[in-house]
């Protein structure tokens, strides 16, 4: 019964990870592109050049290396973001974006473990990077983990809706 | 009459003596003091040291530009009428802050503020967890004083490591600090008086919501603020104040 249900566990956490990576992934791509905490605004240009300043100050790149990740992952985030929401090429997505909340989480607890007193830059907007955002990184991650696992399960197996062996079971 | 001519004479000597000037050392014009023996020429150089030495007995004045308060003329960098002030809070004790003054600031320093397109306020932020950080700060502030405040934070930052671990901030100054400038510095740290203006940039710092070191600040003319916290490389920096000289 579990296992023909739409909603088992594994697809619940599916969909959890999907909504939340995706929203966190969306709004920080708008929020380093847009940058609403700023008033006036500023343009993206000026945004993205801030942002690479962000990425200076955890002192792990050059700053060559950083504006281009500044120009290239707000973006990237955006469209993994609405990748996931929409579900095509699932698998691959949700892997991309689990590597991607990975290498957020080790930058995080690196800068803590090293004392950096910097901002998250994870929004864009000051936020000092603190325990609870290496908690929230963290979080994000078994997230992001859980849901790939379950995807790559999920997989295997025929959906109970789509497919005659599904609604046979 | 041949009585009265001495009486007159003697009355007009007292009186010649009693209106000519008593000069004193204060009255004494350079030119005369040219003229004075050695040993009296170098008895009024040393009371003129003395009187160098000796600190204020108020703190300097502060300036305002384009609405920054309290700014402390010797430390800053490039012209008050450059379309950008980049406020630096800065702990001297901070590893972040070593790096963005040793390599990134300098470059703004002879790209922008020699150039007349950035004026760059140095803002003392000493950080309560570093325990030199305070007295590193007064005596950079006295060095600057005395017109040596480039070369001493230069000299502080280079050094960080070696006199954290021991606190002999004054061992370090005496290579860029010669033993008259070095007396001039110890009197103005001893007499406290420009701890207020110290004081007065770490209050600052908190009223702008500085809590992280180096935090540089950035002010445009139409009142644009933009806080950058942390080590910032040179390219991004470069970019960033070009694209806001740009608009």
């Amino acid at each position: 019964m579990l296992q023909s249900s739409p909603f088992n566990f594994r697809r619940i956490v599916i969909w959890l990870g999907r909504l939340v990576l995706a929203g966190f992934f969306i709004y920080a791509g708008y929020a380093k592109l847009f940058r609403p905490d700023l008033t006036p605004r500023v343009p993206p240009k000026m945004a993205l050049t801030l942002f690479a300043m962000q990425i200076d100050s955890y002192q792990m790149i050059s700053g060559n290396v950083s504006k281009w990740i500044a120009h290239t992952l707000p973006l990237a985030e955006i469209a993994i973001g609405l990748l996931l929401l929409v579900g095509w090429q699932l698998r691959v997505w949700a892997t991309v974006i689990t590597a991607i909340v990975a290498g957020f989480f080790f930058v995080v607890v690196r800068a803590y473990a090293l004392g950096l007193q910097i901002n998250c830059g994870c929004f864009a907007k000051p936020e000092p990077l603190t325990l609870g955002t290496v908690f929230r990184d963290g979080a994000l991650l078994v997230l992001a983990v859980l849901m790939t696992v379950f995807v790559y399960q999920e997989a295997r197996r025929s959906h109970p809706w789509s497919t005659a062996s599904g609604a046979s079971r | 009459m041949i009585r009265r001519l001495p009486l007159s004479l003697t009355f007009a000597i007292a009186s010649l003596a009693a209106a000519l000037p008593v000069q004193t050392e204060a009255q004494t014009s350079p030119s005369v003091a040219a003229k004075q023996t050695p040993v009296a020429a170098k008895t009024a150089a040393a009371k003129k040291t003395a009187t160098a030495t000796s600190a204020p007995a108020v703190a300097p004045a502060t300036i305002t530009v384009n609405g920054i308060t309290d700014i402390d003329p010797t430390k800053t960098s490039g012209q008050k009428s450059a379309p950008l002030i980049m406020e630096v809070f800065t702990d001297f004790q901070c590893p972040a802050c070593k790096q963005l003054f040793t390599t990134t600031l300098q470059k703004v320093t002879e790209n922008y503020a020699n150039t007349g397109k950035v004026y760059i306020v140095h803002r003392d932020f000493p950080l309560q967890q570093h325990a030199y950080s305070r007295v590193a700060a007064d005596y950079a502030r006295a060095a600057a004083h005395i017109g040596k405040g480039e070369a001493v934070e230069m000299v502080l930052f280079q050094n960080q490591e070696k006199w954290e671990a021991n606190g002999d901030i004054k061992g370090t100054l005496s290579s860029v600090l010669n033993p008259a400038e070095m007396k001039k510095v110890d009197a103005l740290v001893e007499s406290k008086t420009l701890e207020p203006l110290v004081e007065k940039d770490r209050q600052l710092g908190i009223t702008a919501a500085v809590n992280q070191t180096p935090t540089s600040v950035i002010h445009t003319k139409n009142g644009q603020v933009f806080p950058v916290v942390g080590f910032v490389s040179y390219e991004n920096f470069k970019s960033f104040l070009d694209q806001l000289l740009a608009q």
